[in-house]
């Protein structure tokens, strides 16, 4: 997946090599918005944002600790359209409204913490494994194949399961799970520049490894990461909010997986919104980056499978 | 006889990858868990705790506590659940029976279904139904299977009463017996028609939710393998021959976009194993799932590992049949044309 | 504007296989509507072959495509003209023929594979990589000769046999030809096939047919695999054979043979060929009658020796003049200038003009009509028309010098 008709040479930093990224940038993202799918999912992208942003301003935080859902017992079980409550109460009075908002909040968070650990991570063991090779190389691989032969879910859910029931320990599990792919972007990458410029002296290796890793293997990786870390923005939430759904984050945290969990016993009751609301937002919130990270893909690396 | 050293090479990689995972989770379970939580009271003194820390080699080193763990695996003693309150191996034969049950269904439907729309995606490119199903395939993928069971279960269940929850009615479920554990199974072997029809009224639903994000996968992949394939010009090849359209579609188009769509049904069982959970503790089904959801809550690392042990192979199992599958389907590339 | 001048065809020596009458595709694309084939009139006889030549884009694969209404249709459609058809008994009795763009759905499958075959040009890619040569070959025997799949059985064949024979089996009906009594029968409807199968096979040459009709086609090499294509093609006996490029992707010593292959069979079955090429040496060597087709128009067609002695039109004297040959003197190959226009929306004006060395004012604003009246050395360009015709005066029509060859 190497993007060979692109590879650029040139600097990271100087001057001009910005201007062309930054046409570039320009170019790739009139195609993006070409595609109405594509844009439908970076409206939904920007909206949930906005709203985990904005939830401080359009819900009054709740004390002492913002992320937890606010109690009213004198507003139980209200439906939607209640006065005061938009979208209806959970069966211990907390406001939907509030849920959804906060815990698009606790998404992004999720998300962006996990998205921005891995790629470190990932990177790193993919940059190790390419450049040190050998024995190394083989470790790693051998651990990433292991990695990937298990189903994120549930690796996901048996390591935040032997670790205990806290939204951190989710993060934690999360993180684990996720590091992989970008560690076999690099890698590969690594290993295709290694097959085309093979540095001989000793001497030079220490210095023009790292020149070359500046100049050919991070600008060429940075079109999968991009991609892959889109994706991944979409289903970190999918699967945290399922690992919170199952139980294994703090009771009453405003967290959508949380609020469904919650919501389940009033189905029979026909109170269908505290659970359908929040369950909504899940999976807004994955369609939306995957319609967008899928659009990327097919602008960014048209070779790949698709339509 | 390439097809073989595959298979051999595949066979010996399983167990590793098995292994691989179970020191993953061991390994962190005892140093960031607690191990015996489940087994702890409230009112126990400090001297009974280190007591039952001894007593479940808890003080050894890692890796000596992993090497114990493994051998009593390979001895069938997977551990005391605290959550069944009976050893490990009792339990589980009972449950695997239900989780595969549910699983294979949702996989016959994904499978069958997302075939049958891919195909007639396919064949009407860029037309409505085509556009329609896309839209299902795209979404099908991003669907929360716990939202989506919960709505099915809503529409269903709770208002339009087509459906139960569960496994069974009690009663039925009594009155045949059970050499297999798998309710459809048995109720043909002992010819009942009224278990047969309880057993899959309440298997549809869930196995329905179950299936749909693989379904999804599968469609996705058989409509663009299809739309492909009629490109091609054996296709016109066939037409130009005099073969219905039917024939052209069915008999040439179609089992050349098979082949790269089977690739994809591995993937969509990583995703319908990935669902059990969340299903059957939505619709109360008495499976792996269940079992663990309730180990998950109460720190029962035993069923835990057990669970771990038990979808990894399973797993790794199909995505080798799968690949096998393949290999002998797509026959330029392993004889290499 | 063209202007056909046909007259109706003469019923002498030779009688007509097919007739094509101003056809038109048009193609709907996103830059508009494009005119792949313009205007194309020419006649293919009883017995002969007729090749199609071309370059890359001129119509000339679309216009053979048509004569099996294999067009996709979005984005295609067939905008206007007839391609008349006469099968053998039409031509003996002296029947109507049939024009294959109208006739039915139903009736165009009868005839594809029957009547009117084809091979294409990379038979790699134009046989399915996932069935065997025997299965794919058989299709033809089921859709049209299934009777004479039958022959064998004395009292007639049970009726899952019939079925069977015609492709009409039910969904699990071939668990039923794995016991007795089906069984049997199912073995004798085998060994049938085989025969048949085997018989086609043999035609074309191939040395095992058992064995070439067991493999599948990755196995077999390209030479081999054209000759399978060629067997299926013929293996009703088929009035028209339609060879789009069937040796284009071919080593060149195979080209030969494959060539030769089609001459004889062609010969033997009383078939007549319409053999699209690109390459006019090549066609040269096969065809009886030329046809050289331009940015969607015939340009020039007539006997294969008048238009190698006597090339009229300027873009086939371009052609032959790029031919390299050891007659040459030394020095650049000559090529034509310029390239085909867009055929989106086309000039009014002669296709070639652009190009020509000769062209002239009138060639800038009227496309010259072909005179394709049967058995005549026919050219599209303004240099053989009469100025009284056009109107103009006789120093305003182009001249062609006799330009060295």
């Amino acid at each position: 997946m190497v993007d060979t008709e692109h590879r650029q040479r040139s600097p990271f930093f100087t001057s001009r090599a910005l201007a062309i990224r930054a046409r570039r940038f320009g170019e790739v993202a009139r195609d993006v918005l070409r595609n109405p799918t594509t844009t439908l999912g970076l409206v939904i992208i920007v909206t949930l944002i906005g709203l985990a942003l904005l939830a401080p301003i359009l819900t009054e935080p709740n004390v002492p600790d913002a992320y937890q859902m606010p109690r009213d017992w004198g507003a139980l079980n209200l439906p939607p359209g209640s006065p005061d409550h938009l979208l209806g109460t959970t069966s211990t009075g907390g406001d939907v409204l509030y849920g959804v908002l906060w815990g698009a909040r606790t998404s992004l968070q999720m998300s962006v913490i996990v998205v921005g650990i891995t790629m470190v991570v990932g990177t790193m063991m993919g940059s190790i494994a390419g450049f040190i090779g050998g024995k190394v190389d083989e470790i790693i691989m051998r651990f990433v194949d292991v990695l990937l032969a298990i189903p994120e879910l549930i690796f996901a859910l048996a390591i935040a399961a032997v670790l205990g029931p806290s939204f951190a320990n989710i993060i934690f599990a999360l993180t684990v799970v996720f590091w992989v792919k970008y560690a076999r972007i690099i890698r590969g990458q690594i290993i295709h520049v290694k097959n085309n410029e093979y540095v001989d002296s000793a001497r030079v290796i220490g210095d023009s490894q790292f020149n070359i890793y500046l100049k050919d293997v991070l600008p060429n990786s940075v079109t999968p990461v991009i991609v892959q870390a889109t994706l991944d923005m979409g289903n970190i939430v999918l699967v945290g909010a399922t690992l919170s759904f199952i139980g294994l984050a703090e009771a009453g945290l405003a967290e959508w997986g949380v609020l469904v969990s919650e919501g389940q016993a009033g189905i029979s009751a026909g109170r269908w919104w505290a659970s359908t609301i929040p369950g909504a937002m899940v999976f807004l919130w994955a369609l939306a980056f995957n319609l967008f990270g899928d659009g990327l893909r097919d602008v960014l690396d048209p070779r790949t499978e698709g339509r | 006889m390439q097809i073989r050293e595959y298979i051999i090479r595949r066979l010996l990689i399983l167990p590793l990858i098995v292994v691989g995972t179970s020191i993953i989770v061991f390994t962190i379970g005892r140093v960031g868990g607690n191990p015996i939580a489940i087994y702890l009271e409230h009112e126990m003194t400090q001297e009974e705790v280190a007591e039952l820390e001894d007593r479940y080699g808890l003080n050894e080193s890692l890796p000596v506590q992993y090497i114990a763990w493994a051998g009593g695996v390979l001895r069938g003693d997977l551990g005391y659940s605290g959550v069944a309150a009976a050893p490990v191996i009792e339990v589980m034969p009972r449950r695997i029976g239900a989780t595969l049950e549910l699983a294979v269904a949702s996989a016959i439907i994904a499978v069958a279904l997302g075939i049958a729309l891919g195909t007639f995606a396919g064949a009407r490119r860029n037309r409505l139904p085509d556009h329609v199903t896309r839209i299902f395939a795209v979404s099908g993928a991003a669907t929360p299977t716990f939202w989506f069971a919960i709505v099915l279960l809503i529409i269903f269940w709770v208002n339009l009463g087509w459906f139960p929850i569960g496994r069974s009615d009690a009663v039925i479920f009594a009155s045949i017996s059970h050499p297999t554990g798998i309710y459809t199974l048995d109720a043909v072997l002992a010819g009942s028609f009224t278990a047969l029809r309880d057993a899959v009224w309440h298997l549809a639903l869930p196995a329905l939710t179950l299936g749909y994000g693989s379904t999804a996968i599968i469609t996705r992949m058989m409509r663009s393998s299809l739309a492909e394939e009629l490109n091609e010009d054996y296709v016109d090849a066939a037409r130009a021959k005099g073969l219905p359209e039917r024939l052209v579609l069915r008999r040439h188009a179609r089992r050349n976009a098979l082949i790269p769509t089977v690739t994809v049904i591995g993937l969509g069982f990583g995703f319908l194993l990935q669902g059990t959970v969340v299903v059957e503790i939505i619709f109360i089904w008495p499976g792996m799932g269940r079992w663990m959801a309730d180990a998950v809550l109460r720190g029962d690392q035993a069923t835990i590992m057990a669970y771990v042990l038990f979808t990894s192979i399973l797993f790794l199992v199909v995505n080798l049949v799968v690949d096998i599958v393949y290999a002998y389907l797509d026959r330029r590339v392993v004889l290499g044309a | 504007m063209t202007v056909s001048t046909r007259e109706p065809p003469a019923a002498k020596t030779r009688s007509l296989v097919a007739s094509v009458d101003d056809l038109r595709i048009h193609f709907d694309t996103k830059a508009g509507v494009l005119h792949a084939v313009d205007g194309v009139s020419f006649d293919i006889f009883d017995g002969e072959i007729l090749g199609l030549v071309g370059e890359t884009g001129c119509g000339k694969s679309v216009t053979a495509r048509s004569f099996l209404r294999l067009i996709p249709t979005p984005p295609g459609n067939y905008a206007g003209g007839r391609i008349d058809f006469w099968t053998k008994e039409a031509r003996h009795s002296g029947g109507a023929p049939i024009d294959l763009l109208t006739v039915s759905d139903s009736e165009m499958r009868s005839m594809r594979g029957n009547r009117i075959a084809m091979i294409f040009q990379d038979p790699g890619k134009a046989l399915n990589p996932a069935l065997s040569i025997r299965e794919q070959v058989v299709e033809v025997f089921y859709q049209h000769r299934s009777e004479e799949l039958l022959d064998g059985w004395s009292g007639g064949a049970p009726r899952a046999i019939r079925r069977a024979a015609s492709q009409r089996s039910g969904k699990f009906e071939w668990l039923a030809f794995k016991v007795p009594p089906l069984r049997s029968h199912s073995r004798r409807l085998n060994r049938r096939i085989d025969e048949m199968v085997g018989d086609a096979l043999a035609e074309t040459q191939i040395a095992n047919p058992r064995k070439v009709m067991a493999s599948y086609p990755h196995e077999l090499s390209g030479g081999m695999k054209q000759r399978v294509m060629i067997a299926q093609a013929l293996a009703c006996n088929p009035d028209l054979l339609i060879a789009d490029e069937p040796t284009t992707a071919l080593d060149v010593t195979i080209q030969a043979r494959i060539m030769e292959l089609i001459r004889e069979l062609q010969q033997s079955h009383q078939t007549s060929v319409l053999y699209i090429s690109h390459d006019l040496s090549l066609v040269r060597r096969i065809s009886d009658r030329i046809a050289v087709m331009y940015a969607g128009r015939i340009a020039e067609i007539g006997q294969t020796q008048e238009i190698f002695h006597d090339p009229r039109h300027p873009y086939t004297r371009g052609l032959l003049a790029a031919i390299p040959s050891l007659a040459h003197k030394r020095g650049e190959l000559a090529a034509i200038e310029g390239t085909v226009p867009e055929l989106i929306d086309p000039p009014s004006s002669c296709r070639f003009s652009t190009r020509c060395s000769f062209a002239t004012e009138i060639c800038g604003q009227l496309d010259p009509a072909l005179d394709a009246r049967p058995g005549i050395h026919a050219v599209a360009c303004h240099a053989y028309t009469s100025p009284q015709e056009l109107g103009v005066r006789p120093d305003q029509l182009p001249r062609l010098d006799r330009t060295v060859l």
